[in-house]
This record gives C-alpha cells, structure tokens and sequence, in this order.
C-alpha cells in the first residue's frame, strides 16, 4: 500500500534541518499503524510525503503501486481526492459549509451532484452520531463533534488510506476515546489502511503495528497482533 | 472549468463578504461606466458632425474649397462649363455673433436664391406666411431666413428685424421667412439662417469670392472621372473633394479631444483594475486555510485558480452590465460637454444627437469591464493556486508569510519602466499613437510591479516622521507596512494612477502656461492689439485696412500692422498663414527669430522672398531655415526658402510668417484680423486705447487691448482650450477618490478579526482607531510620494509625445511641487475619512464575534 524506500526530506538552506532522513517503511493494506515519537521528530513531515502535499528530498515514496515523484502536481492532487482521507488536529473544515455539506464535498468533488451526494453524507453523519448537527456550521459545534466531521468527511469517499495526524489531539480523553473507537469500527468496515500520529498510547492501542520516530528515523517497528475494535 | 462544488464555497463566501463584493463590483462599474460614456459621447459627437456635414451639403457629390480665404467668383463659370457637371451652387458659410447676449453663434449660409432649392432640402413654415417660395425673395440685401427655433427664442416674427455684427459694425437683417427643423433648419440647434450669397459677399466684406461650390454630378460621369475632370482644370489652389470629406477634416479637429477623454476613462478602467487586485488580494489572505484544506482534499492547483478566476469573472460580468447601464445616463451629459466643447474650442459645427447604444460599443466596454477584473484577480488568483497547503493544515495563526521583494518582481519591473521611458524619449512619433499610447501603459505595467517595493521604501523613509508625530502607534502603522507592503499596495496603486495623472495634467497645463507667457512677451509685445473676437480671431468677421488707417492717424500712434491671420490647405492638411507688414514686425520682434542670417530676414522677408515658419511648423512637416515650402494659392504656386523660425501657437497645425503685400497679391485678399499698434514713447496705452475705442464704436466690432490686457486674454483663451483637460483632471481626482475610499474601506473592514485579536489581548478600541487613522495618513503620504513619482515619467511622456500630438511640438518638462505639497493634505483627508467609518463600525463588533471560528 505504501512503500518509503530512502526516502529524506530537509528543510532550510543555510542551517538544514533532516525532518525525515533515509527512511524504509512498508505498509500493508489494511494495516493499522500509530506512529509516535517526540515533538520535532518527523512525523507530520512523514504524513506529507505520503500523501503527497510534500515532496522528498531524496529517495521514494509509492502509494497504490504509484511513484509519487512521477505523478503530476495535478494527479498526486487527485489521487488525495479518490484514495486518501485525511484527519486532522485542528478539523480543517470549510468555515462556510454546514456539517452536512462538508461531508458531502469530498464526493461533490469526484462530481457527484448535490442531489446524490447529500443523501450519503447525511446517512454518514447519523453513522457517526450527528444526525441533528447536520445544518450547523463548523463554529456552532464542539471540539469533538468538529473532529466527527472531520472523519465522517474523510471516510465518506471509502478511501483505500486514512491518514491521521493527531486526530485526538484536541480532545478531552472521553471524546476521544469515542472518536477512536468510530474510526477503528469504519476503517474495519471498509478496509482502509489507516496511518495515524499520535502521542498518546491509547490511541496506538487500537492499532496493530507502532513505529516509533526520532530525529526523523525509525527507531522502533513494533507488530501486534490485534482483533479491530476490542482494544488492548 | 471550474468545478460546480466550488461554485458553493464561492458563494458562501460572497454572501459573508457582501460589503466587500459590491464596492468591488462597483469599482469595475465605475470604470466601464466612465468608459462606456465617453466612447457613446465621441460616437454621437461623431455622428453629429457627418449628419451636419450632410444635411448643409445636401445632394451634392463634390465640393469646390480653397482653404478658409475663399476664391474668385469666376471660379463658378469653369466648374460650370466643364462637362458632367449637373449642378453647381455657390456658398458662402459665415458663423456671426448674433447681439443676443444669451445667444451662441449663428451659422449663415448665403446660398444662390434660384438654384439652391435643387441641392439642399429647406421646408418653411407656411403658417405665417402666403409667400409661395420665401428664397426668392431674399435677392434684397439685408434680408434672410431664420429657423423658427431661433426666432421662437427671441420672439421674432417675418418681417421683424435681426442684430448681427458684420464687417460693418451692427446691421440689422429683416427675417422674411422660417423654416422647420428639418434638413438644413435642424444643423446647429437650429442656429442658422439664409441669405442671398451675392448680399453675403457685400455685407460680410468677401469682395467678389465665394467659400465653396457645391456641385452634383450628371448622371453619365461617375464622381471620381469629374473630381479628376475639374482638378485638372482649376488652379493649383482650390481643391475638389467629395464632401464626406469635409466631415472628416471636422473629425480630425476634434480628434485631440477625443483622444483626451480616451485616456481618462482608460484611467477610470486602470483603477478599477487596482480596487479588484486590492479585493482579491483581502479575499486571498482570508481565504488562505480555506484554500490549503481544498488542495488537501484533492482541489487541484488549477482549480483554486479557476475559483477565483471565476469569482472575478462573475463580479466582471455584473459590474460591466451596471457600469454599461449607469454609463447610458452619463453619455447624454458627456456629449453636452464635448459638443459644446467642440464648438467653442475648435469651432466645429454639430447638431445635437442622441446618444445611442452601439452595439459594438457595448461589447467593448462589457469586454474591457471584464478583462479589468481578470487582470485584477490575476496575480492574487494565482498567488492563491500557490499557497503552500501544509502551512495552512498544521498551524492555526500562522499566515502565509509574505513572498519577499525578490529580484523576480524588481528586475522586470524596472527594466519595463526603462525600457518604455527610454522609448518615450528616443522614438519618433511617426510611429502612432496607439504605439506611443502603449509606452505610458508600460511604464505603469512596470510601476505596479514595482508598488510593494516603492511602498515598502517610501514607509521606511516617512517611518521617522510618523514615529515623532503619531507616536508609538504611528510607528507601528509604518512598520505595518513595512512589514506587509503589499496589503496597502492596492491602495496605494490606484492613487498612483490617479494621482500621476493629475499631477501630469497640472504640470502640463503649468508649463504650457509659461511656454505661452514667453511667446506673448517675445512675439506679441506692440502696445495695443486689436481684435475681432474674443476667440483669437473670427472665421467670419474682419476688419477693412482703412479701420488700420484711421488708427494710425491718430497722433499718438507711432506705427500699425495689419495682421490677417487664416488658413490654407497644405500637403494634404492645413496650415496657419499669419501675413503680417514685415517692416514694423522686424523692428520689435526681431530677435525672436532664430536661425538664419538676421540680414536676410531683414533683407528678403519684408520683399516676399521668403517665409519665417514657426516651431510647431517646423517639427511637424520637418523642414528648417534653408529648406523650401510649397503653397498653392487660388492664383498660382509659391515656392519660397524659409528664413527662419519663431516660436508660435496660434495654432497646432503650425503657422507660416509672410509679409502681407506677398499674401494680397496671391490670394486676393486684402481683410484684417488684427491691428498691433506701436505707441510714440510715453504715450499712455489706456488712453490711447479709449480713443481707438471711440473711434471704431458704431462701424466696427473691434476689441482693444492693452499689452497687459492681451496676456490676461491669451491666458483666458489657454484656459478655455484646456477646459477639456480641466474636466479630465475632475474625472481623475473623482476617480481617485473612489479608489482610495474603496480599497481602505474594504482594507479596514476586512481586518475586523486582527483588531479583534488585538482588543482580547488588552489593546484599547482607541488605540486601535488611532492607529488605522495613522496607517491611514501614512498610506497617503505614500500614494503622493509614488504618484509624483509616477508623475515624473508621464511627464516626460506628456511633454514629449502627447504634446507633439496635441499640439506639433514639445512642451518643457515641469514638475509641479505645488500642485504635489496641496495633494498631501486633501488625500490625507480623504483617507482619513474612508478609515474612520469601517473603524468604527469594526470598534463596535463583539470580540467574540469577530475572531469567529478559528
Ligand atoms: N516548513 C518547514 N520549514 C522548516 N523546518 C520545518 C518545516 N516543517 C517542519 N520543519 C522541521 O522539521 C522537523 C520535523 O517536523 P514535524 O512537523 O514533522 O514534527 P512532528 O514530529 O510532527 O512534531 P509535533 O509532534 O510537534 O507535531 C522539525 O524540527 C521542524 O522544525
Ligand atoms: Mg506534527
């Protein structure tokens, strides 16, 4: 599913910071995988790369079988549009949508129309408990229920890959518990490889593989082997 | 190409931004109003005069002309007698002052009583009268007809008498008929009348010469075998041209004009451009995580662009469509003005039309709306396309640093601005307008790219003043823009257009000002000058050499020149003669001549072997002191040397110097337009004058002025031709205002959330409003500073290629430091104003309210 091969990525030109340095990292589909490490250690960098918003310096990286590298700014943008679902700390939703529109857009962009789209997002949105949400803007929510948005909107388009980056970041420990149980129960249901950052060992516990990070290397690559959706 | 679901973000947006969205829209509006109205104004002013010249020609094909002096009448028995023509009617056009007060002028038009009727169309009002055919009637001197407008303004009836000064001082005319507004009764507002054209020649002291034969052609022989037929036979002089002709002379007098008011809606346009750029650029900062969650959802690059593109398309169509509608009002007061410009200034004849909605130049303008609001999105559209979205996803406050002010932007801007003002300065002006017009386009393209780093400069160098007089908050409000110059950028561009113009406009009015005091004081420096009208000089009314006579006889007088002063055809164009008695010009004006030997001016000019040119001449037909001019007069070819050059504006076609003997006896014509007098040392010019008064009172409409007097004329008739250029300087600063008043306010409202930030971390609203007014004032220091700065190289490009145009020669280059100091405090004012309203309104938001989401 996604295959890193060498893959290093600097910023700056005269003092170069090595966010991600010749790093090797397969995942399969349908695998779960929290990568953690401290602050600074190149995890979002890695999350990037992946899907695309970001190039590396050296090495490759291939999603779907695809170099990215080879692909167009215009066909990395559409392969995040078809295949890559994003979640995000701080929700980036569209400050001007409803929830429900929100949710819909990502289908609206593969050219749904509005009519066949919103049907989806609305059966979406009772999946993920905001059935009366549904006209609300993102300003009238809370934390948690914006972040419900926001994986309802990544999962809606039932994308081959999940990515996370600290998607319970913001929350109290309770919604987030909540929202690591929906996503676990939806990337189960259907069968998207999932790549979240996390800090906290609760949320990897949902995953069955955890590759720690430090100094943009990977300094652990722990296996577990776990039913979906029971936990620890 | 723009994908539907983005329609609804656009939308959405729109709606939150209403405000921001209608003044941008009225922006565009403004300048495709502007623009649609002059064009419809030049079009109707254009129609206008071919309809003139068509319905005063009537059914004639061809006309006979000699320039504006007229030829003998015997002229008419060779025009008759060469074979296919039909018809041929002589015609003298005189445009008199009537001695209504309130009255403009009067064209009359001495046509033959007896054949006339076959050649122009005149219906007379049969309801006063049991006169079966008035023009017959009209072989008695001092008798005509009168359009019944006219006389329904003065309540004349037949038989009543008209006032009107002729070459004889006051004459009454009787009126023995009227004709309605239509054919020749509707030219002119229906200022005309009729008289018999053999009386015309007595009373307008013509001699025996006709202005104009007008003739058809007999049905066998095309126009173009007969124009070639009577051009072989007549004298080199005289000229055969199909009377569409004439309407275009007309238009080419009043091209300047037209071109003029062009350029001032082109303005118009380029603001607007500066209110979109200064809208998209706000929407763009705002919009910055809303574009960086759209790329994350698969919104590619082009689509962002499109996005915008299409919100600029949108707001382009609608403001086009308003502007075109608000546009149709203002054309009718628009071709008012320039109809009566056109009379007053450049003696043209219209008849008011309606301004009427042309196809074409609706298209235009719908296109030119449009086009602006895309060039103005266009930077901003595309700096949003490459926005880097992972700054916009992972960071809450951060914001998209500004681009630094790279090499990228300062190499092509100044080499633009280089390139273009050496072009202003090095290419000949055979190149065409349009071309030249292009230079100044550049030079501007070039200024724009460089506004963020003139902004960013200027702040720097007013960034000590700002700090000693407003404080800790005038330091901030530069260092804001400092810091961020583009956010101002806009802002400031559209005073730069505006301003640049305004201060290019005054220099040039100021240093043709002082061109012209020079040549007053240089050229026209007798001590009395006499005149027939109050416009320089009358096409119709002279006087007769014995009104010089009598002037010299006084005892005070030293000596007289009869001066006429006209126009002849020349290589196509036309060209002022000024024949004037040599002798006693040498003796005061003799070294305002430059070049050539001063002996043979003295010896050569006063025996007609030669001819002084002026500067405009010179430059215009490119000849110099040594070179030959050509002239065909209605009795034969001169071909004399030019002996030297003076400096001279009487008119932009370029004058030639003659002695008067020379000019009597090869075109016939012995009529005076001026009389200088040179007075006996210490005699007093105002007594003098009185009695010249006195003595021309009752026989002549003669005009007197002292030395002193004529320079307050000379200055007054410069005013009223750059009346044109005053209205434009008006459009200018209203244009101006509009851009200032827009992009602040739209700047100011659109940064509620940063004040609202501000205020939740313990600023004070008074703080905040003190600093807004200040960045305020600042910003209009800066628009001043980089519009003088503009100003410099329009200038430039004014008095070196505009003027050549205008006038046929260069102007000195002038910088106008007043005109700059008195703008500082009037846009300072007018920003101030513009700031104060949304920084109140933006005070009164809730904190809450305002920092919103995220
Ligand atoms: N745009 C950038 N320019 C320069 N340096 C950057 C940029 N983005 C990230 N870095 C640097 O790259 C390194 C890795 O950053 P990254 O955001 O991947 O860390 P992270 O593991 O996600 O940390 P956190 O847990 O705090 O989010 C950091 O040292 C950071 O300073
Ligand atoms: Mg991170």
């Amino acid at each position: 599913m996604i295959q890193l091969t060498g893959v290093s990525k600097s910023y700056g030109l005269g003092k170069v910071v090595q966010a991600v340095s010749g790093m090797n990292l397969q995942i399969g589909p349908a695998e779960r995988v929290a990568v953690m490490g401290p602050s600074g250690s190149g995890k979002s960098t890695l999350l990037n790369l992946i899907c695309g918003l970001d190039g590396p310096t050296a090495g490759s990286v291939k999603v779907d079988g695809m170099e990215l590298s080879a692909l167009s700014d215009d066909a990395r943008t559409r392969l995040r549009r078809e295949k890559i679902g994003m979640i995000f700390q701080t929700f980036n939703l569209l400050p001007t949508l409803t929830a429900l529109e929100n949710v819909a857009f990502p289908l609206r962009l593969q050219g749904l129309a509005k009519k066949d789209a919103e049907p989806r997002a609305a059966s979406m949105l009772v999946r993920v408990g905001l059935k009366d949400r549904s006209s609300h803007r993102p300003d009238e929510l809370s934390g948690g229920e914006r972040q419900r948005v926001a994986i309802a909107r990544a999962l809606i388009f039932r994308p081959l890959l999940l990515l996370g980056d600290e998607p319970t970041g913001n929350l109290d420990s309770v919604s987030g518990e909540e929202i690591l149980r929906l996503l676990d129960g939806l990337q189960h249901e259907y069968a998207s490889t999932l790549l979240m950052v996390t800090h906290n060992s609760q949320a990897a516990g949902y995953c069955n593989r955890i590759i720690t990070l430090h100094d943009g290397r990977i300094v652990k690559d722990e296996r577990f082997d776990r039913a979906p959706a029971t936990g620890r | 190409m723009m994908i539907p679901a983005l329609w609804q973000i656009s939308s959405r947006q729109w709606r939150a931004h209403r405000l921001r969205v209608l003044m941008t829209t009225l922006g565009i509006a403004l300048g495709v109003a502007v623009f649609f109205a002059v064009r419809t104004a030049n079009t109707a002013l254009l129609d206008s005069l071919s309809l003139t010249v068509e319905r005063l020609a009537g059914k004639s094909t061809l006309e006979v002309t000699s320039g504006e002096t007229g030829f003998p009448e015997e002229v008419i028995d060779t025009v008759r007698a060469t074979p296919g023509v039909e018809l041929a009617e002589p015609v003298i056009e005189v445009i008199v002052h009537s001695a209504f007060a309130d009255e403009g002028n009067l064209l009359i038009l001495g046509v033959d009583t007896t054949g006339d009727q076959q050649l122009r169309q005149y219906e007379f009002d049969r309801s006063q009268t049991e006169i079966a055919d008035p023009l017959t009637y009209l072989a008695q001197p001092n008798s005509l007809l009168l359009s019944r407008a006219f006389a329904e303004r003065h309540g004349l009836r037949i038989g009543d008498r008209l006032p009107i000064f002729t070459a004889h001082g006051r004459k009454d005319f009787i009126v023995q008929g009227l004709f309605q507004p239509v054919g020749v009764g509707a030219v002119f507002g229906g200022n005309v009348a009729v008289m018999d054209v053999y009386s015309a020649q007595v009373v307008f002291d013509r001699g025996r010469s006709f202005d104009r034969i007008d003739l058809m052609n007999s049905r066998s022989v095309p126009v173009d075998e007969l124009q070639r037929r009577l051009c072989a036979r007549l004298p080199a002089g005289l000229e055969t041209v199909r009377p569409q002709m004439r309407g275009q002379a007309l238009e080419n007098a009043v091209t300047a004009m037209r071109l003029g008011m062009l350029i001032t809606s082109f303005i118009a346009l380029l603001v607007g451009v500066y209110i979109i750029f200064n809208s998209f650029t706000i929407a763009v900062n705002q919009r910055w995580k809303e574009i960086g969650i759209l790329r994350s959802l698969g919104v590619e690059r082009r689509n962002v662009y499109a996005m915008f593109l299409g919100e600029a398309l949108l707001m382009g169509v609608i403001g086009s469509i308003s502007g075109i509608a608000g546009g149709f009002y203002l054309a009718a007061a628009a071709s008012k003005v320039m109809g009566s410009i056109a009379a007053s200034v450049y003696g043209v004849i219209s008849t008011a039309v309606a301004p009427r909605l042309h196809p074409v130049t609706v298209l235009t303008s719908f296109a030119l709306g449009v086009a602006a609001s895309l060039i103005g999105a266009w930077f901003p559209a595309r700096a949003a396309s490459c926005l880097d979205p992972i700054l916009a996803l992972h960071n809450i406050e951060s914001r998209q640093p500004e681009s630094s002010l790279g090499w990228k932007r300062i190499a092509p801007g100044s080499a633009l601005v280089l390139v273009a003002s050496l072009l202003v300065h090095f290419s000949p002006s055979r190149v065409g307008m349009t071309l030249q017009l292009s230079y100044a386009a550049v030079i501007l393209l070039g200024l724009t790219l460089l506004l963020p780093m003139l902004v960013q400069g200027s702040a720097r160098l007013i960034h000590p003043v700002m700090d000693w007089a407003g404080g800790a908050e005038g330091g901030l409000a530069v260092d804001a823009m400092v810091r961020s110059p583009r956010r101002s950028s806009a802002t400031v561009g559209a005073l730069m257009v505006g301003l640049m113009f305004v201060f290019s406009t005054g220099a040039y009015i100021q240093s043709y000002k002082h061109m012209i005091g020079r040549w007053t004081h240089r050229m026209l420096n007798s001590d009395l000058v006499v005149a027939t009208s109050t416009l320089l000089r009358s096409t119709s009314y002279h006087f007769s050499e014995d009104m010089g006579n009598r002037i010299s006889a006084l005892p005070e007088v030293k000596s007289v020149e009869n001066v006429r002063f006209t126009f002849i055809p020349f290589q196509g164009d036309s060209a002022a003669v000024i024949a004037i008695e040599m002798d006693g010009f040498l003796a005061r004006a003799s070294d305002a001549i430059e070049g050539g030997s001063s002996r043979h001016v003295r010896e050569l000019l006063p025996r007609g072997e030669g001819v002084l040119v002026s500067n405009n001449f010179s430059a215009r037909w490119r000849c110099r002191v040594g070179g030959r001019v050509r002239l065909n007069a209605p009795t034969g070819v001169l071909d004399l040397p030019i002996l030297g050059i003076v400096e001279d504006y009487r008119s932009d076609k370029g004058s030639i110097f003659m002695d008067r003997a020379l000019y009597k006896k090869f075109w016939k014509d012995d009529a005076v337009d001026f009389v200088d007098v040179n007075l006996k040392p210490g005699e007093d010019a105002t007594l003098v004058k009185r009695k010249i008064e006195r003595l021309t009172s009752g026989s002549e409409h003669a005009l007197v002025y002292t030395n002193a007097e004529l320079r307050i004329w000379i200055g007054s008739l410069v005013d009223q031709f750059f009346l044109l250029n005053y209205m434009q300087l008006v459009v200018a600063v209203v244009v101006a205002v509009v851009g200032i008043v827009n992009t602040l306010i739209v700047s100011v409202m659109e940064r509620s959330r940063e004040f609202a930030i501000v205020r939740a971390v313990g600023g004070y609203c008074s703080q905040i409003r003190k600093m807004v007014l200040l960045e305020a004032v600042a910003i209009s220091i800066v628009g001043v500073m980089v519009g003088a700065l503009a100003a410099v190289f329009n200038i430039q490009f004014m008095s070196r290629t505009v003027s050549t145009v205008v006038a046929g020669y260069e102007v000195p280059f002038y910088f106008p430091w007043l005109l700059v100091l008195a703008a500082l405090p009037a846009v300072a004012a007018v920003s101030l104003l513009a700031a104060w309203l949304p920084a109140l309104r933006a005070m009164r938001m809730s904190v809450i309210e305002a920092i919103g989401y995220e």
